[in-house]
């Protein structure tokens, strides 16, 4: 993944003032970066990520910029000369290292002014208004006129400050880097992954609607929840049932197959499903290709600028186009989901005509999953959009989480008989019956069977339990979410929940503290008098035991904080702001599987007053 | 199927229970971990009845009672007779290293404990419960691990790492390069980052290549994920990176994501390139040709960008690894110093009329409690000043006297008002006072700072030229970008419903669209 751009690929580019601009890079289309100018997609497409573009000034006879790439040697040019600089303590890192030449060298015009302009003083107190004698009229026409990138605008605008001989070099450099920012034209193309796109949506736009999640949260909550890739994919067999079978043809859950799942409950829009499912490898297409055959697939789209965010063209593997199979199920109109996954598959194998799956074909696989439980009718998962997955989409082209994102409601979860979806026995018709009905009928009632069958297996799947871990990011109180969550747990797997701020994550670990423990353990809790472990495992909670104390092992709350650091020639220092706001908490722990009866700790301890008074009620 | 789930690491899918011969973290207390190795009782071992044996603060646990158990079991401690034991083997002179049954000793003395096993081929003695003390048994995870393995170097902690590996973009399928194996921390979570199944024959699965200088903890580290089952996804070589490179058998290892934990990076990072690097004198800027050894070959991915990170304590080593990989054409350069906290929770109990447990603060909780506190001291030295014979001598003087009596008088009621208060304030003593958190007592102020590159593909003039080729440019039709939300979303929309219709028509209303579109671009 992510070699170099292709067409209709989400890209970021990052500008020279620091900012990001996230967009899918259509073929044949202008793309424009604002004041900085514009160019063609084409010029982009193809070309590897992280380069540093340029854009060109216009050729006379053409109404659009071209863009070059700018060799690191140009990008550091500064940073070399002032390594090279006399009085430099840092120099350059052994002077006789090795170097990867640039291949031109074109000079970027203000080292060579540089070196001699400066004064490095501080005596001279220097004026608030920069004494700056080019009127924004001249910057314009300046920037109108031809002018290399925007570097003459700079070189100009430093060479007309009066006051330049009197700033010192810190000064100097602040300034330079300040116009920089300003007027050079040019700009990076990175792909879109979950590290890129957070970092924008978290400084750029709406830092709520991802919980206010950094990076270190990320890797903390993906790390401490243990996820990563859960097996090969399994899929059931299909069970071949006829349309005038019913609930009995579905197939059971067989639990011996399920592994590798992880229990989700996400309130960040989709950002934290994404980033498991990159830890788990079912994020991104693969793209298995070398060479020749992507680059035919590119020239194809190029040709169709309309269909756009169609994969099937990125995909080399999926010569076979929608229409077949839809035809052979005699309903054009209801192509959805199901059929895709299955031609998914079968693109893997050598038979590509594979017959279409009966209704209740499970197209979920068993392993490497992620089950979302969401609160709403519907999961909130729209960032996903931007990896080209749509949960909403009933007619979805081929994507890896297709049969790897499970979802189901808490009413699904902790009531399935009241989820009519559930509850409602599949419709049944004998084929002539069948046949006899318009193909719009025939079509929901498909669409109605596979729904079912969908819906039947999420649920009980989900209700066997013996998820890999649980992540959570949400906005509903974890005590609750754990109360039903944890039973659904194997033993000894991981729980890592995230939240801005500290206060809920402190009540769920207070839920585990010494004394509560012990005292559940103790016995001085009548209610639990008398139950069997498994009763205690989906213990309801009261006010003095929100959770059963001896679920979880290992509690433990902790935050991290990256501080960037500016590394230049002698102005090596951290970065004077960052951004503030919730600093993100993350509580760990271990599913634990208690043992039968009481256990007392080992050690002599004085039996606290308290406690045997508590107990005496019992 | 199931052959290939058994090969499978601890660490990548622990399975539902404990088996014998692998490893499993035993937690003895909140942050006191222990990797052990379960061993079946087989007879008598290093002097225990019921076979091996971990002792603990919190009792004895013989290796039978946890085998075959489900993770995360709550396992009690047994009676095992340990004294008469070490008495024994004492008077035979036998040397009683393994009291420790850490993972590594256990190994060691596997050899001397084969032999016990065979001159006492006696029943395995039944392990017996005893009336207190327990562990848990955890599977293994780099988590885990990481706090508990056995330190050889300083260790990249989890804090770091997560950062890091979710930094450089080690996913499954990616090829990482890791030198300074170290402890081997950094090595099991990569591991996990980049595991997408183990390779069968000839393929290309995500894997890890790692360097270790030091020879005896090369070994050490082999053996360790040999153990862990991890042989077949690491590639551990012995080797200076500085002087040896990167290669592994001449061949490229093709890495996305390279982490160095090495004393000088900079002295590596010239191995790291696309093509061979020229040794250029100072200051002599790029006049050099290009003077290409055909042998030389790049250890990194040649499709794809290299995402790099340094780990380095000084900043006098970032400064040098910094400088040496702007020449080397890395671009993105990003320092990063990460700052971890763990919180600990508790409850603040302050007030009068609580017990004297340990953690309570027996002042006034609040300005009432104390004025409350204070009006009956001052109504209780009333009352003992309007008491006859007392008030003999001046105001004054019995107001001096009478205030430490007072207090004492006071502190005694406070050391009576539990038993009788308690009744009425009725919460249990988990449920009292404020929930608070508060930081570890001792932090980890500073571990590393990492430093994080990117190098991207070469892309040479032919490159150029047959992109360009590929995508020539003036067709433009429309301007992306620039253009305000509404505007897209509307396009958006309209996208949508071309491609729902498209997938839902017939042959013959494509080929018509097609056509138009065809006219269109035309």
């Amino acid at each position: 993944m992510h070699s170099v751009i292709r067409p209709n690929a989400w890209v970021a580019l990052k500008l020279p003032s620091g900012s990001t601009k996230v967009l899918q890079i259509i073929p044949n289309t202008t793309i424009s970066l604002g004041k900085y100018g514009a160019f063609p997609s084409n010029l982009v497409i193809g070309r590897p990520y992280h380069l540093t573009f340029e854009l060109e000034d216009k050729l006379p006879d053409e109404n659009f910029s071209r863009i070059r790439v700018v060799t690191t040697n140009e990008l550091y040019a500064e940073v070399f000369a002032d390594e090279a600089a006399p009085g430099c303590d840092t120099p350059a890192a052994g002077a006789n290292d090795a170097v990867i030449s640039a291949t031109d060298g074109e000079e970027f015009r203000l080292v060579d002014d540089k070196g001699n302009v400066i004064a490095r003083s501080n005596h001279e107190v220097i004026d608030d208004n920069a004494r700056q004698t080019l009127t924004q009229d001249e910057i314009e026409e300046l920037k109108r006129e031809g002018n290399n990138a925007g570097k003459d605008v700079i070189a100009k605008l430093l060479l007309s400050h009066t006051a330049l001989d009197q700033k010192t070099s810190f000064s100097l450099a602040k300034y330079k880097l300040l116009k920089t920012k300003k007027y050079i034209r040019r700009f990076q193309v990175l792909p879109i992954d979950v590290a890129t796109f957070a970092h924008w949506q978290l400084e750029e736009r709406d830092s709520s609607k991802i919980m206010d999640m950094r990076a270190e949260m990320i890797g903390l909550v993906g790390c401490w929840g243990n996820v990563h890739f859960g097996g090969d994919e399994v899929l059931l067999p299909d069970p071949n049932a006829s349309t005038d079978q019913g609930d009995e043809a579905c197939l059971p859950v067989d639990e011996s197959l399920l592994r590798g799942r992880w229990l989700v409950v996400d309130d960040t829009c989709g950002l934290l499903v994404a980033a498991m499912a990159e830890r788990m490898g079912v994020l991104y297409e693969a793209e298995e290709v070398e060479g020749e055959t992507e680059e035919q697939n590119g020239t194809a789209t190029e040709r169709t600028p309309a269909s756009t965010e169609n994969p099937n063209e990125t995909q080399p593997n999926a010569p076979a186009p929608p229409e077949p199979t839809a035809q052979q199920g005699g309903d054009t109109e209801m192509l959805d989901v199901l059929t895709k996954a299955e031609k998914r598959q079968s693109d893997g194998k050598p038979k590509q005509q594979k017959p279409r799956p009966s209704d209740f074909a499970i197209p979920y696989s068993q392993t490497n999953s992620i089950t979302v439980i969401h609160g709403a009718s519907q999961p909130n998962l729209s960032l996903l959009n931007y990896w080209g997955f749509d949960i909403t989409s009933p007619n979805h082209p081929p994507h890896p989480l297709l049969n790897h994102l499970l979802n189901l409601t808490w009413l699904q979860l902790l009531k399935p008989e009241l989820d009519t979806s559930y509850s409602t026995p599949p419709l049944t018709a004998s084929p002539e019956t069948l046949a006899s009905w318009k193909p719009s009928r025939r079509g929901n009632f498909h669409r109605k069977r596979r729904r079912y069958a969908r819906i039947r297996h999420i649920v009980d799947s989900t209700r066997a339990g013996n998820f890999s871990g649980l992540v959570c990011a949400s906005t509903m109180d974890p005590i609750s979410i754990l109360r039903h969550a944890l039973p659904l747990l194997a033993g000894g797997a991981p729980v890592a929940i995230y939240a801005p701020t500290v206060e809920s994550l402190a009540a769920v670990s207070d839920c585990f503290s010494v004394p509560r423990r012990t005292a559940w353990v103790s016995g001085s809790v009548p209610e639990i008098e008398g139950l069997s472990n498994e009763e205690l495992e989906r213990w309801q909670g009261n006010e003095q035991f929100p959770l059963n104390p001896t679920l979880l092992q290992g509690v433990s709350i902790q935050t991290s904080r990256a501080r960037r650091w500016q590394v230049l020639p002698g102005r090596t220092h951290p970065l004077m702001t960052e951004r503030g706001g919730a600093d993100g908490y993350v509580l760990t722990a271990w599913r634990a599987k208690p043992a039968e009866g009481k256990v007392a700790a080992k050690g002599k301890f004085k039996r606290r007053k308290v406690e045997s008074e508590a107990g005496t009620p019992a | 199927m199931e052959p290939a789930t058994r090969n499978i690491s601890p660490f990548l899918d622990p399975g539902p229970g404990t088996k014998a011969n692998s490893l499993a973290i035993l937690q003895l207390s909140r942050d006191n971990l222990q990797p052990v190795y379960l061993q079946p009782a087989t007879g008598k071992h290093d002097g225990y009845a019921e076979g091996a044996v971990v002792n603990t603060r919190y009792g004895s646990f013989p290796h039978s009672t946890m085998l075959n158990v489900p993770w995360g079991s709550q396992i009690r401690a047994s009676k095992v007779d340990t004294g008469s034991r070490g008495r024994k083997r004492k008077r035979e002179g036998v040397d009683d290293a393994c009291r420790d049954a850490t993972g590594a000793t256990e190994k060691d003395n596997e050899d001397s404990a084969a032999l016990a096993n065979d001159d006492s081929a006696t029943a395995v003695k039944q392990a017996v419960a005893d009336t207190s003390g327990f562990i848990h048994v955890l599977p293994p995870t780099p988590e885990l691990w990481t706090t508990s393995l056995p330190h050889r170097t300083q260790v990249v902690y989890t804090p770091d790492y997560s950062y890091i590996l979710h930094r450089i973009r080690a996913r499954p399928g990616s090829t990482l390069i890791e030198a300074g194996a170290g402890s081997g921390s950094f090595t099991h979570a990569s591991v996990r980052a980049v595991y997408n199944g183990y390779p069968a024959e000839g393929q290309r699965k995500g894997k890890v290549f790692s360097f270790e200088f030091h020879e005896q903890r090369y070994h050490k580290m082999k053996e360790e994920l040999s153990d862990h089952g991890l042989d077949r996804l690491v590639q551990l070589s012995h080797r200076d990176v500085y002087n040896g490179g990167f290669l592994v058998d001449g061949k490229s290892p093709e890495a996305d994501a390279v982490f160095l934990d090495l004393p000088a990076p900079w002295e590596a990072l010239h191995h790291l390139s696309r093509r061979k690097p020229q040794t250029l004198p100072a200051n002599s800027n790029g006049a050099a040709t290009a003077n290409q050894q055909t042998e030389w070959v790049s250890p990194l991915n040649p499709k794809k960008s290299t995402h790099l990170c340094t780990f380095s304590p000084c900043i006098e080593q970032v400064t040098r690894t910094v400088s040496a990989m702007r020449r080397l054409g890395w671009v993105d350069i990003d320092v990063v110093e990460i700052a971890n906290r763990k919180l600990h929770t508790s409850r603040e109990r302050v007030g009068l009329n609580l017990n004297f447990d340990r953690g309570v603060n027996n002042s006034p909780r609040d300005v009432e409690e104390a004025l409350t506190r204070l009006a009956e001291i001052e109504t209780r030295f009333r009352e003992h000043a309007a008491k006859p014979g007392d008030g003999d001598e001046g105001m004054d003087l019995s107001d001096e006297d009478a205030t430490p009596a007072a207090k004492n008088k006071a502190a005694g009621n406070g050391s009576q008002a539990p038993s009788t208060e308690d009744t009425s304030s009725g919460t249990a003593p988990w449920m009292e006072g404020r929930l608070i958190t508060r930081g570890e007592p001792e932090i980890k102020t500073h571990t590393s700072y990492l430093v994080f590159a990117v190098l991207p593909m070469e892309w040479t003039e032919e490159d150029e030229a047959a992109a360009a080729a590929k995508y020539p440019i003036g067709k433009e039709q429309q301007v992306i970008g620039a253009i305000d939300k509404a505007v897209r979303k509307k396009e958006r929309r309209e996208q949508l419903q071309k491609q729902l219709q498209q997938s839902g028509n017939r042959k013959s209303r494509r080929k018509e669209r097609d056509a138009k579109m065809a006219e269109a671009s035309g």
